[in-house]
């Protein structure tokens, strides 16, 4: 959606052919000996002591999984543990070239990528930084474990600094990178640039493309890696990312010095299997994960086949291919051919896969054969190649002991510390610039249209006359979280925001309307339809170390990015130890009027995954100081707005919105009205229909009715709730959500608990029904409606006098539909 | 042929655009193309553009009008045609009556499971010691409620502390914080007969203990709030009563046509004070001091509060608009609203909401009296008995009818000059009735 692209229906409608060019499939046949005036000694001969330390590693973990002991040293490990024995050279190769700035994430099996490009990084940094690094590291505790042996140089201890944190993380030991709280399939190091390794499949996709975004917009060197399995591929949110990363705009639009195609590599570590499917020849349709690149973009993503069972080629492929992310052309994707000799993970019997064919590759053994072209160029001896060996297995051993050693590597102790991992699920900070740069925007802040359309309005929504201020004139709740959001966007240049159609068209609701005169392209851009990758890359650039505002036009979507949200934006500061925060605001928007698949609340989900921070304004005043807060927050929140009243004006604050910056903090509900004879407590746009039921209350009844609205759901603030309750004895919840499941029967169950003796009736949960949102003319009969509010009083808590009743609140009818499932 | 051109409907959501300029004035030539007016929603903005040839004839609206959708806007057309059938009339008539609710509403079901009862019921009922036995259940489904245990707390039906351990609702508790569990109250029933109760003590003999009704207590938390959370003081002065005297007889006299005949003191009272109040100078005492003493907020009208004294205690309902009202109206609504307190039929709407006060014991005879405020309003205005009084005027004992006026006010909310200035006001509007009438 762009005026400056003029879409030439002659050029669109003429004939011809697109053209392919060939995709290189194992181009690189060199040995050491070809290469062995390119490297030094050193470099050649720690290429097989780097393949060696993982093939050892993971080694001693199979032998702990498969036989209980290890060197002779027993010892349980009863979590997960994906292997990868085989695909030492695709490690090593793709590590040589990066460095410290440029960062990969990875998947589950990711024990030889931490390891390789760990064992590149100490390699290239010095031995100050890396002291400076190892004592920064959780206050020094994980080099204290490993200082007590002696060390002759910085380097030989950042090996045992890396192979220890590593084994204690996996060992969900405190000292371990992530205080064990990732464990193996999770365990990263961002000081290498390790990034978070992911347990759901193709999950770095979109977070990879995030980082990557960041190193852009943020003019910050290196590249990003995703080490994907062929597997991944098979992944919707893969595929959104592969598309985004080379989306036509950041070529065609993207002002001079942000332009071309992001520098990520998707690195398909092709080991032909995902889990036990056989991605060629059964579950996949590709015959090749090379040929997907030419499916994306015209320079075909750079793809190529490299052979990952020689680390040379990997080396040689890998230096060609940064050099052209640096400059722009990425992204690119790799098809690094590869093998897992062990199974999935310890509990596979490799049952879909012959004898013969594990042989074959064994074979082949990219280390044995690196070893005999070492031996075969001249660059060491066998005595040579022994003695590494014996050293690699000595420094293992050393380290495999310590990280099981329960004096140098305890685990959380959460009967001392029962609040250990509940003070990691928020990092609750307050950080007005994740930069110190000056803020990329186009004009001063008082030369926006919008802005200078917002002071011409009211502020609050009740005229001088009592009556509500016309809607084209009123200050509303789309200009209140506008203000917050462009306040942001003037002090911290990181802040990014990004959706389906914000730029141009200003969001589908006009929220951002005024945005993108203030913004360049690379901080305001219209996504594609790519929910995951949306959320996801969120998630990649808030770990980078910016702050991302993303939306879902309609709730209803967050399905399509549910992993992303569920799994990711949730869990990633607490699975670090708070090494990472998340700084990510996802608006989501929920609908009405739109039928089934465009107007559901869909909040108690989000409230369900642990790591989430809830917030659900129904005015001007908070949705502004609400967005205020989210923004200038380190943690991730869901931030719902309800289509219903983006034009509603403030009723409520005093002296209507502050043209100020106020932030308010989350888990402050709000007594929008004060009352005494029954609690009404709401979450988002319902508060103006229980207002209306409120009024029908103190008229029709004489009773008054304290109607409190939630604002946000996680946190949630009981004790106002609690201290109504014990006034009026009587609580009605109500939300737009479906009744079962929804947080409104959350609350209800919970005061029920926590109030028990107040209560002079059980609390009443007045929700949509349990059925599909049907058409707009018929919407009355599925959302809640002030007459419900009566009725549910009336027939459960007291009855009103002279009340007819529209709904049924029987228990039979109640009992009905239970036995129905509606 | 003339052509209404609509104000377009935007979206299924916009109910009105704001015409932003016009681009033609009526008389203008107008070609298919050419832009009539610009608008604008809360969204974005649009340009109209003509889509006939012809002269624009009429523009029903200005430049910065809120427009609803589908209304006509202007008209284009040949010079002679006349545009007026095409002016936007008034709303059409809603059409449709509304609709004859019908849902038929479930019997409550009778029980035979024994009484429910709310835990708060069961709480207060075991805080309070009424007797739950004879609790008439008002709640869903036969359920004894909260206020079905304070019905029987107000008609003292209460047991004393010594029979209290006998009573079925009196099974001690072994659940979690004493909660009363089935298992207590079965036990409870299990037990042997109790003993007689405990003789009373002595001093019990010579007194007895009723526990206040609910409004008793109302009335007491306010007075209690009202003296502990204010500055509260009181300034007398006392006003010739001699003109509204006179008033009163002439109207009790001619005013049968005008409904004034049954006009009282007090109400010439009510209606000099909302008068009086409605006067900037004295907005201080007719204001709430609110946000703990933080802000006031000051009213535009006068909303006069009248206490009032029934059998079940002190009430005081609400004149609204008392400053626009006539005497005569005043007088009307005064009469209502006692007469609705004392049939307790007064809405709790009519009973909030007051400005200020005014209390009057002049039919009691009291001639001073300290008025306690109503929080969080700033004043109150006690009115005395009419008594005669003596002054020296031009050398002579002159007796006159007096009335006595004490005036509380909240020393944090305004000083002692302005609430004395009020006063002297208030005398003055009262001693010169005709005039204030006039006004």
């Amino acid at each position: 959606m762009s005026k400056q692209l003029y879409i030439d229906p002659s050029a669109v409608r003429a004939p011809g052919s697109i053209h392919f060019e060939d995709i290189p499939v194992n181009r690189y046949q060199k040995t050491v000996r070809d290469e062995a005036g390119n490297f030094t000694k050193e470099q050649l001969v720690n290429i097989y002591r780097d393949m060696l330390t993982l093939r050892e590693f993971e080694t001693m973990i199979n032998l702990i999984k498969t036989t209980g002991e290890y060197e002779g040293i027993a010892y349980n490990h009863p979590g997960p543990a994906h292997l990868s024995m085989g695909q030492e050279a695709a490690a090593v190769g793709e590590a040589f070239h990066l460095d410290v700035d440029d960062y990969i994430f990875g998947s589950h099996r990711a024990h030889s990528d931490i390891l390789a490009k760990g064992l590149s990084a100490i390699e290239k940094l010095s031995d100050e930084r890396l002291l400076g690094i190892m004592r920064g590291f959780l206050g020094g505790a994980t080099l204290a474990a490993v200082e007590r042996q002696p060390h002759d140089t910085v380097k030989d201890l950042a090996i045992d600094f890396l192979l220890y944190g590593a084994m204690a993380e996996i060992f969900a030991r405190e000292t371990g990178f992530n205080r064990g709280l990732g464990g193996s399939m999770h365990t990263f190091f961002t000081p290498f640039g390790i990034y978070p390794n992911n347990a759901i499949v193709g999950g770095s996709g979109a977070i990879a493309l995030g980082a990557a975004l960041y190193k852009r917009v943020n003019r910050q060197p290196g590249i990003v890696v995703a080490n994907i399995g062929d597997g991944a591929l098979g992944r919707g949110p893969v595929l959104e990312a592969l598309n985004m990363a080379g989306m036509g705009q950041l070529t065609e639009l993207w002002p001079d010095g942000m332009k071309g195609g992001l520098p990520v590599m998707f690195n398909i570590v092709n080991n032909q299997y995902g889990m036990g499917g056989q991605t060629v020849g059964e579950t996949m349709a590709y015959d090749a994960p090379a040929r997907l690149g030419a499916g994306f973009n015209p320079n075909q993503m750079l793809a190529e086949r490299v052979d990952g069972f020689n680390p040379l080629a990997v080396i040689e492929a890998y230096g060609r291919k940064k050099k052209l992310l640096l400059e722009g052309k990425g992204p690119a994707l790799l098809d690094v051919v590869t093998y897992r000799f062990a199974g999935h993970s310890p509990s596979d019997s490799s049952s879909y896969r012959t004898k013969e064919e594990i042989a074959a590759w064994e074979a082949q053994d990219p280390i044995a054969e690196y070893r005999r072209q070492l031996i075969e160029a001249g660059v060491a001896t066998e005595a040579e190649c022994d003695e590494i060996a014996e050293r690699v297995k000595r420094t293992n051993l050393r380290n495999f002991k310590l990280s099981i050693d329960e004096s140098v590597s305890p685990r959380m102790d959460l009967v001392k510390n029962p609040d250990a991992i509940a003070d990691l699920m928020f990092t609750n900070g307050h950080v007005e610039a994740f930069s110190d740069a000056q803020p990329e925007v186009n004009m001063p802040l008082q030369d926006n249209p919008r802005v200078q359309a917002i002071a011409r309005k009211e502020r609050f929504g009740i005229g001088k006359d009592g009556k509500p201020v016309s809607k084209n004139k009123v200050y509303q709740l789309r200009d209140g979280l506008f203000e917050a959001i462009i306040d942001r966007f003037y002090k911290d240049p990181t802040l990014v925001a990004y959706g389906e159609d914000v730029r141009d068209w200003g969001g589908a609701f006009a929220v951002y309307r005024g945005l993108t005169e203030a913004l360049p392209y690379h901080r305001l851009f219209n996504a594609p339809i790519s929910e995951s990758a949306i959320v996801g890359s969120a998630v990649g650039y808030a770990m980078a170390g910016g702050r991302a505002l993303v939306e879902l036009m309609y709730c209803d979507f967050l399905g399509c990015a549910g992993d992303e949200v569920f799994n990711q934006m949730a869990k990633w500061q607490a699975m670090s130890a708070d090494v990472i925060k998340m700084p990510v605001v996802l608006r989501v928007s929920v609908g009405s009027k739109y039928g089934a698949q465009h107007s559901q609340d869909w909040t108690s989900l989000t409230a369900h995954i642990p790591g989430l921070k809830i917030a659900f304004p129904a005015t001007p005043y908070d949705a502004k100081g609400l967005m205020a807060s989210a923004l200038v927050g380190t943690d991730p929140v869901v931030f719902f707005e309800s289509q219903r009243i983006y034009d509603v004006g403030e009723q409520f604050h005093e002296g209507g919105v502050p043209a100020d910056y106020y932030e308010i903090p989350f888990g402050k509900a709000d007594v929008k009205r004060a009352g005494k004879d029954v609690t009404i407590v709401t979450f988002g746009a319902v508060l103006y229909r229980a207002l209306k039921a409120a009024d029908e209350l103190s008229e029709k009844y004489g009773m008054e009715a304290e109607v409190i609205d939630a604002r946000t759901l996680v946190p949630f603030d009981y004790e106002t709730v609690l201290e109504s309750v014990h006034k009026t004895g009587r609580l009605v919840v109500v939300t737009d959500a479906c009744e079962r499941n929804s947080f409104a029967s959350e609350v209800a169950r919970q005061v029920t608990e926590l109030a028990f003796d107040d209560l002079d009736a059980p609390p009443v949960v007045v929700a949509s029904r349990n059925w599909i949102t049907p058409a707009h003319e018929l919407e009355e009969a599925f959302f809640p409606q002030p007459s419900w509010i009566l009725d549910a009083i009336d027939a459960k808590i007291v009855p009103l006098k002279g009340h007819v009743r529209t709904t049924n609140q029987t228990r039979g009818e109640k009992l009905r539909n239970e036995r129905r499932g509606v | 042929m003339a052509v209404a051109v609509i104000m377009p409907r935007q979206g299924n959501t916009v109910e009105s655009c704001i015409i932003t300029s016009w681009h033609k004035k009526p008389g203008d030539k107008v070609a298919p193309g050419e832009i009539l007016f610009s608008y604008e929603t809360d969204k974005a903005a649009f340009d109209e553009e003509a889509k006939v040839e012809g002269t624009l004839l009429a523009a029903f609206f200005e430049e910065g009008d809120d427009v609803p959708c589908l209304t006509n806007v202007c008209v284009v057309g040949q010079p002679g045609e006349d545009a007026e059938p095409f002016r936007p009339g008034a709303p059409k008539a809603d059409t449709a009556g509304p609709a004859e609710a019908s849902a038929p509403t479930a019997p409550a079901q009778a029980i035979s499971d024994g009484t429910r009862i709310s835990p708060r019921a069961r709480a207060l009922a075991a805080s309070s010691g009424a007797d739950l036995s004879r609790a008439v259940p008002t709640g869903p489904e036969g359920r004894v409620i909260a206020r079905d245990v304070q019905a029987l707390i107000d008609a003292g039906l209460v047991a004393t502390p010594a029979a209290r351990g006998t009573a079925a609702f009196g099974a001690e508790g072994t659940g979690l914080g004493g909660r009363v569990t089935l298992a207590d109250l079965a036990r409870t029933a299990e037990a042997p007969a109790p003993q007689a109760a405990v003789p009373a003590a002595p001093e019990e003999a010579d007194s007895y203990v009723e526990p206040l009704s609910h409004m008793r207590k109302v009335i007491a938390k306010s007075m209690t709030l009202s003296l502990s959370a204010m500055a509260q003081l009181t300034h007398n002065i006392s006003f010739d009563a001699t003109e509204i005297r006179r008033m009163r007889a002439l109207f009790k006299e001619k005013g049968e046509p005008f409904g004034l005949s049954r006009v009282s003191i007090n109400d010439i009272v009510l209606y000099a004070v909302a008068r009086t109040l409605a006067n900037p100078a004295h907005r201080a005492l007719n204001a709430n001091l609110i946000d703990d003493g933080k802000s006031m907020r000051y009213f535009r009208a006068v909303h006069l509060g009248m206490a009032v004294d029934t059998d079940r205690g002190l009430m005081v309902p609400t004149i609204f608009h008392a400053e626009k009202l006539s005497l005569a109206q005043i007088s009307a609504e005064a009469k209502r609203l006692a007469k609705a307190c004392r049939e307790g039929k007064i809405g709790p709407a009519e009973l909030r909401g007051a400005s200020f006060t005014v209390s009057n014991l002049g039919s009691l005879g009291i001639e001073s009296f300290t008025p306690v405020v109503n929080p969080p309003q700033t004043g109150i205005l006690g009115v005395c008995a009419m008594k005669d009084a003596v002054r020296m005027r031009d050398g002579q004992i002159e007796v006159y009818p007096s009335v006595n006026l004490s005036l509380t006010y909240d020393h944090r909310a305004l000083d002692g000059s302005p609430a004395s200035r009020f006063l002297l006001d208030l005398k003055a509007n009262l001693e010169n009735f005709a005039l204030l009438l006039a006004l």
